[in-house]
């Protein structure tokens, strides 16, 4: 007699299917996603004009000699042969060589065309895989400086709306999104490093070089954090089985720490995720102002270089990056709330 | 009971006086005005009152959930002795624990992210912190059982989007008594459900009574219902208690005025006397709107992967020109899905729906739009089905810009014309909305789709959120304008006693079929389906019934429209069922005098 609805019942024991089904899903979306951004940079790369032949073999150099090293390297080919021949290779792990720099040392992009150590130009992967540690080190700190500053003041706010903790998250937020990074950076330079000289602030060397980097990017952050937090905490504390969780007899800790911030943890998963991909995909200017070696310096340098197989591998690195994080993410917010359905 | 009641100084709960006030900007509105009660333990008390009366403050009071402009200005509240209004934190400290609290919407009571049964422990363990997690997590379960939630187990790690409404409803009177309370104080907690499964939780309400010898403070707005669940009812008007009696004495003799009128007003079932609907329309003419073998379905994707719910299966109706036709089912049903299609907003995925011989499934979508001239919906929804930034007149006139009829003189002019004939000030024209009433918002509604002058009005649940008085006021007016205009109608409704006052044939739908389709009377005195008799048995009403929910339906609820059974849909809650019903689906067969039903005990 008793109905005991089949839907129900598979939801219940296919849980670790779904999430099995889940991942296969969003690897291969993501892969496609990967392609066809490599697809679209190499396009673009090899359209716009200038030859990067004459930038690796220098000014000087004869135009037969570009020719033939053009020739050599098959950039004389058609795009989609070229872009095939590369997709083969990423497709290996291989993201191919830089055109200028050598695997031993320093940039020579321009060097005299008989340089016999362009032989050993540095794989783009060797590259990318020292600089990105870097980057994912100075994005985890900011995310950490951003959310210890960020998180009591948004719950704070959205505890007591229209209250003053309210309106300090909300001024507070107005003041650090005004700032402009690049002349925070600069100020902070200048009072805790060159006045007060508490932290090193150019180039790297340890692991103090990465906090004030982090501390600027922190504030940048910040406020995203603050607004959505207090607007979902909030609107979670309106919400009915909060209001009726009083009169179940719970008490005031229980319900926030237990009901309402959890709740409330799936909008800011979502921020959490953007932010950390826009921290990823190269803090350009703070790195650049930090001399930061990371990946953000690393593809500015790629750009005014015309390197364009290590602009190719970070643009796919970054696009992967990318999708492991969204996928983590809405994997985390289905583990948090399980009505949410990707 | 007289005995308990001379002894009041065991009452459990003693109110003298209690007056809450609304305090707003200096200004001081009284909400609940002296009010004295009495109640003893393992009593029932049912609470009855028009919106507005009271009811859902006097609940908040007792549980210590005021929200803030209202406060308590005077008397006191007694429970055990103690008086919870001079001691807030004692009142504080019982609840949950000694007075719990049920309210009328289980659909967000609990946090959506956690399992129900962990949030059942949580809670008896916040207000019993000797129990320990296993024994808190047995009584969950045991409970779960004792309210009759199959699988309990299984139900107990389940989250709240997983249980229906009447589950839900059931979780929190879990919730509710697991600690043991001596009050339970019940607000409306029928209201947002089914009759069928509204009556299922009346019964186990009583149940749980003897068992677990707890007070209930049962507050709800239905007579019917506050009578049926109750030992004792005491009646709310304008703040004050205005009269206190058991069912029977109140209902056979009403001492205060509201009382009677209340007791008067409500419409019946099956008294004699009922007028005879306006001749039935000729069967000879030519169907206005003719349903034939309809079907929708809809693709859902779950984490299960890709489903088909079947929101309207097999539905087969004539309505004829002067008819009013209702279409009744309890939620889930596929009442809206057939609104959708009938209005042509949606198309059907199999069967036909002729409106005065034309298919409107397969009609252009200009066609369409000039055939929606001869037929207009209105909704159920008064606020959320007007725009709130136009002016009355222009919401009035803009069907007719739409279908480009007349100049802007005369649009205006008849604009005027039907706020007139609807019963709106004349005044309002330039005004927006959102002052205007619920019952008011409805008449504009049905000013909108008549402005057209149409043939045939679909009224969607259009009275289902009405007052009982707002609804007698709308149905005059229904009546008046079919006189005047020979309107034929399709009401959709939830309501029996709405469709039985008003309609002249009815079709009854269960899970997206029409499972039965008879005339009024023919439908309330000799149903031909098993459904149909268990709905009847459900419905609120202070008449003798003529069918006993005990004869007509088994517990349990509807199966998924995911997931529908081989045979008949409703074989698994029918005390009737036998093998076929569980193999072959039944189809509509006449029984005579235009009455079908789709039921193998026919044959």
């Amino acid at each position: 007699m008793a109905f005991v609805p089949v839907a129900l019942l598979q939801t219940y024991s296919e849980v670790p299917m779904f999430v099995v089904r889940f991942l296969v899903r969003r690897l291969l979306q993501g892969a496609l996603i990967v392609f066809l951004v490599s697809a679209l940079i190499f396009t673009l790369l090899r359209v716009v004009p200038g030859d990067p032949v004459r930038l690796m073999a220098g000014g000087m150099a004869p135009e037969a000699l570009i020719e033939k090293i053009a020739l050599e390297m098959g950039l004389r080919d058609p795009i989609y042969q070229q872009f095939g021949r590369y997709i083969g290779g990423v497709a290996q792990g291989d993201l191919g060589q830089s055109f200028v720099r050598p695997a031993n040392g320093a940039a020579v992009g321009g060097a005299s065309f008989d340089d016999n150590t362009r032989a050993a130009r540095a794989e783009v992967w060797d590259l990318i895989a020292q600089t990105a540690p870097m980057t994912l080190q100075l994005a985890l700190l900011a995310m950490v400086f951003a959310l210890i500053v960020a998180i009591p003041i948004g719950v704070a706010g959205g505890l007591r709306p229209g209250k003053w903790p309210d309106r300090l998250a909300l001024y507070l937020s107005s003041v650090f999104i005004s700032l402009p990074n690049f002349w925070l950076g600069i100020v902070l330079a200048l009072l805790l490093s060159v006045k007060l000289n508490l932290l090193p602030a150019i180039g790297y060397n340890g692991f103090a070089y990465t906090i004030l980097p982090a501390l600027v990017l922190s504030v940048e952050i910040a406020p995203f954090i603050i607004r959505t937090l207090t607007v979902s905490v909030a609107n979670v504390m309106g919400q009915n089985f909060i209001d009726i969780a009083a009169v179940r007899g719970l008490t005031r800790n229980q319900i926030i720490f237990r009901h309402a911030l959890k709740n409330s943890a799936i909008p800011l998963l979502n921020l959490l995720g953007v932010q950390f991909s826009m921290l990823l995909g190269g803090v350009l200017v703070i790195e650049f102002i930090f001399d930061y070696p990371g990946l953000g310096r690393l593809t500015i340098n790629a750009v005014m270089q015309r390197d364009f197989p290590l602009i190719q591998g970070i643009a796919i690195v970054t696009a992967a990056a990318f999708v492991l994080i969204n996928i983590v993410v809405d994997l985390c917010a289905t583990a948090i709330d399980p009505r949410l359905d990707y | 009971m007289a005995l308990d009641n001379l002894r009041t100084a065991e009452a459990l709960l003693s109110v003298r006086d209690l007056t809450v006030k609304a305090e707003t900007d200096g200004t001081s509105r009284t909400i609940l005005d002296g009010i004295s009660f009495d109640l003893n333990p393992r009593q029932i008390l049912s609470v009855i009152g028009e919106s507005g009366s009271g009811k859902t403050v006097l609940a908040r009071t007792l549980a210590s959930w005021l929200p803030p402009p209202l406060r308590v200005t005077g008397g006191s509240v007694h429970f055990r002795g103690e008086d919870l209004i001079a001691d807030p934190k004692f009142a504080k400290s019982l609840s949950g624990r000694e007075i719990a609290y049920i309210g009328g919407n289980p659909a967000g009571a609990l946090d959506p992210t956690m399992i129900v049964g962990a949030q059942l422990v949580e809670k008896l363990r916040a207000v019993r912190p000797d129990i320990s997690k296993s024994d808190a997590h047995d009584k969950a379960i045991a409970l779960l059982g004792a309210v009759k939630i199959p699988a309990p187990e299984r139900r107990f790690h389940e989250y709240p989007f997983q249980y229906s409404g009447g589950m839900m409803q059931r979780a929190m009177i879990v919730d509710a008594l697991i600690s043991d309370p001596a009050l339970l104080i019940a607000d409306n907690i029928t209201q947002p459900l089914d009759v069928t499964v509204a009556a299922q939780i009346l019964k186990l309400m009583r149940e749980l009574n003897s068992e677990f010898s707890t007070a209930i403070l049962f507050i709800c707005s239905s007579l019917p219902v506050a009578c049926e669940a109750a030992d004792e009812v005491m009646v709310l008007h304008e703040g004050k208690v205005v009269e206190r009696q058991v069912p029977g004495e109140l209902i056979a003799r009403p001492q205060h005025a509201y009382t009677k009128d209340l007791i008067r007003e409500l419409p019946t079932l099956w008294a004699e006397g009922k007028s005879e609907e306006a001749a039935p329309a000729t069967r000879k003419q030519q169907a206005i709107m003719s349903v034939h073998g309809v079907a929708k379905h809809y693709e859902t994707h779950g984490k299960s992967g890709r489903a088909l719910v079947q929101a309207v299966r097999n539905v087969e109706f004539d309505v004829f020109p002067g008819d009013n036709f209702g279409i009744v089912g309890e939620s889930g049903c596929g009442k809206s899905s057939l609104m959708r299609l009938l209005t042509g907003l949606e198309r059907p995925d199999a069967g036909t729906i002729h409106f005065k011989g034309e298919n409107v499934g397969q009609a252009t979508p200009k066609r369409l739009r000039q055939l929606r001239r001869k037929f207009q919906l209105v909704l159920q929804d008064p606020y959320g089905s007007l725009p709130p930034q136009s002016s009355i007149g222009s919401i009035l006139e803009e069907p007719l810009i739409i279908h480009k009829i007349g100049n802007r003189a005369e649009r205006r002019e008849r604009a005027r014309a039907i706020m007139a004939e609807v019963g709106l000030p004349n005044n309002i024209y330039d005004r927006l909305p959102t002052g205007l009433s619920a019952g008011q918002r409805q008449r504009l509604n049905v000013g909108r789709a008549m402005i057209l002058e149409p043939e045939l009005l679909i009224m969607d649940e259009t009275l289902s959120a009405l007052d009982q008085t707002e609804q007698a006021k709308l149905l005059e007016l229904f009546q008046r304008l079919q006189e005047e205009h020979g309107f034929t109608y399709i009401f959709i409704s939830h309501d029996l006693t709405m469709v039985r006052q008003v309609c002249s044939r009815i079709a009854v739908m269960y899970l997206g079929e029409t499972v039965e389709v008879a005339p009024n009377e023919r439908l309330f005195f000799d149903p031909g389906h098993p459904y149909s008799r268990a709905l009847l048995s459900a419905a609120p009403t202070l008449e003798k019934r003529r069918y006993s929910p005990e004869d007509c339906l088994l517990e349990g609820e509807p199966p998924s429209p995911i997931d529908l059974p081989k045979g008949c849909a409703f074989a698994n809650r029918c005390p009737h069922a036998f093998d076929r019903c569980r193999m072959e689906n039944p189809s509509l067969v006449l029984r005579g005098d235009h009455a079908l039903a789709a039921c193998f005990l026919n044959d």
